[in-house]
C-alpha cells in the first residue's frame, strides 16, 4: 500500500470519524508546529520586569483573565514571582503548548512555566541555571521557537566580550541542553554566503521559520554592553552605536545551516512568516533606521533582502519594536517606542506596503499581540529596563482593543505599576480549550 | 607460477571484497531519497546526505509493550541495533493530519524499502498505539495483517505494530518520548500532536519530526545521513 493508496483510505475513515486536531489558530506569531487557540483566548500570560523598590521586586509571570462575561475579566487573576531581576524580556511555548518558556537577558536564568495544568495558574516547572556554561558561552536568551521535541533559543550577547556576537541554542523538552550553532562570521561564514554588501556580524536577535521551505530566519539587534546599558548614555556613545547589528541571516532549518547572510542595516529585530500556502516570504523592520524589510524568495526559488517601505519619518527614530502579522496576511502592525505610536501596514502586497492607520497608544509601547480573527488587539509597554523612559514618561501596561477595521477602541487598561507589578514586557495568549 | 600465484591472489581478494560487501551488506550507493517521489507538499530538496550532523536529543524511553501475538517485550530490546522510526497512533484516529498522516508515511518508506536492498538491516519501523483500551492485539493484529501478509513483506523493513496493556504501561513510554496527548470529551476522539521519532541503535532520539517535515526523503536522508557517520555506508 502506498502513500496515495491509505491517503485515500484516510480520507474515507475522516469522513466516517471526524475528529479535527486542534489545529486551530491564535496569536500569529506562534510556531507553527503548536496547536493553536480557536475563539476567544482566555487568557493573556506577562512576562514582567521587577523593578526595585516597587511591591516584591521580582520579575513575574502575570495572568490576566480574557474571558467573556468572566467577573473578572480584564484583571490581574495571578502573579507568579521568580525571584530576582533576571531582564525578564521574551518567552515561547514548548511545541505542545503545555509549557511557556521564559529567558531573562541579564541573569540568564531561563524560567519554564506549567501552564497547561491550570491555565488561570501557571506554576514554575523548572529553571535553567546553566544557559551560559552549556551553550559555551553564550548570553542573553532571547526567543523561544518551538520546534519539535525541542527549543531553539537566540542569544544575544556572549560572555567573552559581553558584545554581539552569539548563537542559537538548542534544548529538548525536558530543558536539557543539545547544541549551539553560532551565528556566522566574517571569519568564519561557516559556508553561508554574504549577498552584496553584506558583512556577516554574528549578531542575533530573533527566530522564525517556514516550514515547507525549510527555511528559517534570524535578525540581528546588540550586546549585553549596549541592552544592559542606560539609553541614554548609550546614545552619546559613538563607539557604543557602532556595536548594532545589520543583518538577517536565511538557515537550513532542517540542518541547523546558515546558507545567506543579507545587509540589513539599522539593527532588523522582530520576524514574521505568513501564513498563507503559497507565502514564501517575511517581514523584518530595523529599529535604528526604521524601515519596513521584506524577505522573500525570488522567481529562481532564491531568497532575497529588500527594504519595502518607511515607518513613520526615518529621521525622528521612532524605534521600531514589535510588529504582528494578520491572520489573512493582509495586515500587519508595527509599533514604535519613541513616538508610542502603532501603524497598521497593508501588505497585501508585500512588495508595495503602505501604511492604512495610526494611533498613539501611550508615551512608550513595545509588543504588540492580534487575536486570530484581529478583533482584538494588545499592548504592552516595556522595552527594556533601562532603555524604558525615564519619570512621568515611563507609562506601564497592559491595554486591550477592539478593531472594527477602522479605529482601536480601547477594551480595558491595566496599570502595571499602580498594581506594583513591574514592567509589562511579552504576552502570550493560554486558553483551557487546548488541554483535555 | 608466478601467474598462479597473481591470479590466487586477485580471485581471493575479490572474493574477500565479495564477502565483505555481503557481510555489510552494502546497498547500491543512490541517495536514499532519489528513491522516493517528492511529496507535493514539501517544496524544497532534501539535503545531501552526510553534509550535516544529527544531534542527540535525549535517551528513548522504555517500557513493556505487547506485539500482535500478544506476546510481552521491553521497547528497549525491540529497538536495540536498528534505526527505528517510531510514531505513535491509534487505529480510529480519523484527522487526516494526524495518524493516516503518519500512516501514509510509514507505508511509503515500508514499501519502497524495497528499492534500497540491504536496507531492512539497519531500519525498522514501529507504530505504538496510544489507545490501548480499543487497540487491543487482536485489533492490531487485524491491522498488521496486510504488512506481514505481503509477498516481499521479507524483502522490505520489518514493521513492529504495538500496543500495551493498558495506560499505566503506556504512559512512562508516551511522556518519555513527549508525546503529547489530550482525551477529548468526546471518548472515541483522542488529540494529539503528529510526531515521528528517529530513534538509534543506541536507543538515542537523533529527530522528531512534526507536520511538515514527514517528508520520507527528509526523513530517509537523516538515516542515511547516520549510517554514513558509522560508516555502514
Amino acid at each position: 500500500m502506498n502513500r496515495r493508496e491509505f491517503g485515500t483510505l484516510s480520507a474515507a475513515a475522516a469522513m466516517a470519524l471526524f475528529a479535527p486536531f486542534r489545529a486551530f489558530a491564535d496569536e500569529t506569531c506562534q510556531s507553527p508546529y503548536m496547536p493553536k487557540i480557536t475563539g476567544h483566548e482566555e487568557f493573556v500570560y506577562i512576562w514582567t520586569l521587577g523593578v526595585e523598590g516597587m511591591g516584591d521586586e521580582q520579575d513575574k509571570l502575570v495572568t490576566i483573565d480574557l474571558r467573556p462575561g468572566s467577573a473578572t475579566r480584564g484583571q490581574v487573576i495571578n502573579s507568579l514571582s521568580v525571584g530576582g531581576r533576571n531582564e525578564a524580556h521574551h518567552g515561547g511555548f514548548s511545541a505542545d503548548r503545555r509549557y511557556f518558556w521564559t529567558g531573562g537577558l541579564d541573569t540568564n536564568r531561563i524560567f519554564i512555566f506549567d501552564i497547561h495544568t491550570d491555565p488561570a495558574k501557571p506554576t514554575l516547572h523548572k529553571t535553567i541555571e546553566t544557559f551560559v556554561k552549556d551553550s559555551g558561552g553564550v548570553v542573553g536568551p532571547h526567543t523561544f521557537f518551538a520546534l519539535p521535541g525541542s527549543m531553539m533559543i537566540t542569544g544575544l550577547s556572549n560572555d567573552r566580550d559581553h558584545g554581539g556576537r552569539t548563537a542559537l541554542v538548542e534544548y529538548n523538552d525536558d530543558g536539557e541542553y543539545i547544541s549551539t550553532y553560532w551565528m556566522p562570521t566574517k571569519e568564519d561564514m561557516q559556508g553561508a554566503v554574504a549577498v552584496g554588501d553584506a558583512v556577516a556580524d554574528g549578531y542575533g536577535y530573533d527566530i522564525r521559520a517556514l516550514i515547507r521551505k525549510n527555511v528559517m530566519l534570524t535578525s540581528s539587534f546588540t550586546g549585553w554592553s549596549n541592552y544592559m546599558m542606560d539609553f541614554g548614555k548609550m546614545l552619546q556613545d559613538p563607539e557604543a552605536m557602532k556595536r548594532f547589528g545589520n543583518t538577517i541571516v536565511q538557515w537550513d532549518l532542517h540542518t541547523r545551516q546558515p546558507r545567506k547572510v543579507f545587509n540589513v542595516p539599522g539593527a532588523p529585530l522582530e520576524i514574521r512568516f505568513p501564513w498563507g500556502s503559497d507565502a514564501n516570504y517575511a517581514f523584518s523592520t530595523t529599529a535604528l533606521t526604521s524601515q519596513l524589510w521584506l524577505i522573500y524568495e525570488d522567481e529562481g526559488g532564491e531568497w532575497q533582502a529588500k527594504s519595502v517601505a518607511d515607518i513613520g519619518n526615518p529621521s525622528d527614530i521612532p524605534l521600531p519594536v514589535d510588529i504582528s502579522i494578520a491572520a489573512d496576511d493582509q495586515t500587519l502592525w508595527i509599533n514604535s517606542f519613541m513616538d508610542g505610536k502603532t501603524r497598521l501596514f497593508d501588505v497585501s502586497d508585500p512588495h508595495n506596503p503602505s501604511q492604512i492607520y495610526e494611533k498613539v497608544i501611550d508615551r512608550q509601547v513595545n509588543m504588540v499581540s492580534q487575536s486570530w480573527d484581529g478583533k482584538r488587539v494588545y499592548f504592552s509597554s516595556s522595552l527594556l529596563a533601562n532603555w524604558d523612559k525615564k519619570g512621568s514618561d515611563d507609562a506601564q501596561y497592559v491595554r486591550a482593543y477592539n478593531w472594527d477595521g477602522r479605529e482601536l477602541v480601547e477594551d480595558f487598561n491595566i496599570d502595571f505599576y499602580e498594581l506594583k507589578l513591574g514592567r509589562a514586557h511579552i504576552m502570550r495568549f493560554g486558553s483551557s480549550e487546548l488541554y483535555a | 607460477m608466478q601467474f598462479v600465484k597473481t591470479s590466487a591472489l586477485v580471485a581471493g581478494l575479490g572474493a574477500m571484497a565479495f564477502v565483505w560487501s555481503l557481510w555489510n551488506d552494502v546497498p547500491e550507493r543512490v541517495p536514499f531519497a532519489s528513491v522516493f517521489e517528492a511529496p507535493e507538499n514539501y517544496q524544497f530538496e532534501p539535503p545531501v546526505a552526510g553534509s550535516y550532523r544529527l544531534n542527540r536529543i535525549k535517551a528513548a524511553p522504555n517500557g513493556t509493550v505487547l506485539d500482535i501475538h500478544g506476546q510481552a517485550h521491553e521497547l528497549s530490546d525491540l529497538m536495540k541495533g536498528k534505526y527505528t522510526l517510531v510514531s505513535f497512533v491509534y487505529l480510529n484516529c480519523g484527522d487526516v493530519n494526524g495518524c493516516p498522516l503518519a500512516m501514509s508515511t510509514l507505508f511509503e518508506i515500508h514499501d519502497t524499502s524495497l528499492d534500497l536492498p540491504g536496507l531492512p538491516k539497519h531500519v525498522q519501523l514501529m507504530t505504538i498505539s496510544f489507545d490501548p483500551k480499543r487497540d487491543t492485539v487482536e485489533a492490531i493484529e487485524s491491522f498488521a495483517y496486510p504488512i506481514l501478509a505481503d509477498e516481499k513483506a521479507e524483502q522490505k523493513l520489518d514493521w513492529h505494530v504495538l500496543t500495551t496493556a493498558g495506560q499505566t504501561d503506556l504512559k512512562p513510554i508516551i511522556d518519555g518520548f513527549g508525546q503529547a496527548i489530550d482525551q477529548s470529551s468526546d471518548q472515541d476522539v483522542i488529540n494529539h500532536l503528529l510526531r515521528m521519532y528517529l530513534v538509534d541503535r543506541d536507543g538515542e532520539i537523533r529527530n522528531v519530526y512534526g507536520l511538515g517535515f514527514l517528508d520520507p526523503r527528509l526523513l530517509m536522508t537523516d538515516i542515511e545521513t547516520l549510517l554514513m557517520a558509522e560508516k555502514s555506508l
